[in-house]
């Protein structure tokens, strides 16, 4: 099992979390596999996706099956931790903490200074005066009240007003320095990846065969004559060199490249036809043979035979008359 | 009808041979020969698979126009599978390719070439 590829299973899914994994498997092994990985706060955003990698269920079966990988139950590779675990751990956080405190308090002086810059002399001035114009303002209303003797409205003007000089230099002691109420705010950091900690045991729940993953529970493709079809025309075309794509833009079940998808582009569109004697309306000739002509591929029939686990194919093109 | 139009006599014993198919091959015969304007088109027997085929060669004027190529009339209406179509190739002694004429029944036929194995497309 050492040297192979891990691939995480999950939910039963596949999926490579290891960029190197996930290179290998592409220029190696002939993989593609798909990105689906996106921005924990941007998680709508689908342009531009990243690692994990998932795997269709034939690309992780014939990993594994070829003996380049291995599945790992990542849901049970987290055993509880022990104490010594644990108390590592913890210590370990503490430090970050500390280490972020640090880092914050140097900060701190950095930003005042900053600030103290952008308040000019300027900006302070004309700060004053309209202090003083709303005092004076305030002033002139109370007295108007007095001569009209409002009691009510009186009751409430006479207040004492809030000075906004004072709330200003409120905000500018925020700004100083202070070691003494230095912020007791720190950042937990939760990694991508968790397979760094210390009670991350992957081996004892790792799996080598197909067989042995689906007596776990863990994987169950394939499963009935529909998957084994798939999986015999996948496994097939990929013995042959062939790098397999998604087919479901030319409406096939899989698109058929001559290399990697990045430098190539298919000349075929696979259709998976589950046995022998499975139907065929001769439309599906038609609209198949029509459509793959006019983007220059040919379609291909994949015909299973499950008794003899033998693969037949028929190449579709438009005549070129009628 | 069938029976006073001129290319009755070249169809008629595969006509009564398969009475399900002979509508497709009346089609097809008609449309190869008169239409595509195929020479020495010739109506052979598929045996086993049940029905008529053609075998002829293309106008002068296409490319390879000697080489003798293999059309299987078919039905819209009717299903086939891939044994039905490996059948048709072993009656044909396995030819590289052959023309599957798909007859709707409003007699418009639509061609197309199969080939066994995976061939890529022709640029």
């Amino acid at each position: 099992m050492k040297g192979r590829i891990p691939i995480r299973i999950a939910n039963k899914r596949a999926y490579i979390w290891d960029v190197d994994d996930l290179d290998k498997v592409r220029s190696e092994h002939h993989i593609c596999g798909l990105l689906v990985g996106t921005l924990p706060h941007l998680s709508q955003q689908n342009v531009f996706l990243g690692l994990p990698a998932q795997l269709t269920p034939e690309e992780a079966t014939l990993l594994v099956e070829k003996e380049y990988a291995v599945f790992v139950d990542d849901t049970n590779a987290y055993p509880e931790p022990s104490l010594s675990q644990f108390q590592q751990w913890n210590a370990e956080q503490k430090r970050y903490i500390e280490h972020q405190r640090a880092a914050l308090e140097s900060e701190n002086v950095k930003s005042s200074e900053v600030a103290q810059l952008v308040v000019s002399e300027e900006a302070v001035r004309k700060r004053k005066e309209r202090e003083l114009r709303r005092q004076q303002k305030a002033l002139e209303l109370r007295r108007l009240q007095e001569v009209e003797g409002d009691g009510a409205v009186h009751a409430i003007l006479s207040q004492p007003i809030p000075t906004p000089s004072a709330d200003v230099q409120a905000l500018f002691s925020d700004l100083r320095p202070t070691t003494s109420s230095a912020p007791a705010q720190y950042n937990i950091c939760i990694a991508a990846s968790s397979s760094s900690l210390e009670w991350y045991s992957p081996e004892s729940c790792s799996y080598s065969t197909i067989d042995a993953a689906r007596t776990a529970g863990i994987w169950d493709f394939p499963s009935n004559l529909q998957d084994r079809a798939r999986y015999g025309v996948f496994k097939d075309l990929w013995e042959q060199g062939y790098f397999l794509g998604g087919g479901i833009r030319f409406g096939g079940d899989y698109l058929v490249y001559p290399g990697d998808p990045l430098r190539y582009h298919s000349h075929f569109c696979a259709t998976v036809i589950e046995s022998p004697t499975h139907t065929i309306r001769p439309m599906e000739i038609v609209a198949h043979g029509r459509l793959g002509t006019a983007t220059k591929k040919t379609h291909l029939f994949c015909g299973w035979d499950d008794e003899k686990k033998t693969v037949s194919y028929v190449s579709i093109e438009w005549a070129g008359f009628g | 009808m069938l029976e006073i139009h001129p290319s009755y006599p070249a169809l008629a014993s595969l006509i009564e041979k398969y009475p399900a198919h002979r509508g497709s091959l009346f089609q097809t015969y008609n449309d190869i020969l008169l239409a595509q304007q195929w020479r020495d088109v010739q109506v052979i027997d598929l045996g086993d698979c049940r029905r008529g085929a053609l075998r002829g060669k293309r106008p002068k004027t296409a490319t390879d126009p000697e080489s003798l190529l293999h059309v299987i009339p078919c039905s819209l209406a009717e299903s086939i599978s891939m044994a039905w179509i490996q059948n048709v190739f072993s009656a044909l002694d396995n030819p590289h390719s052959v023309y599957l004429a798909v007859v709707s029944d409003d007699s418009s036929i639509v061609y197309y070439k199969l080939s066994p194995g995976i061939v890529k497309p022709s640029i």
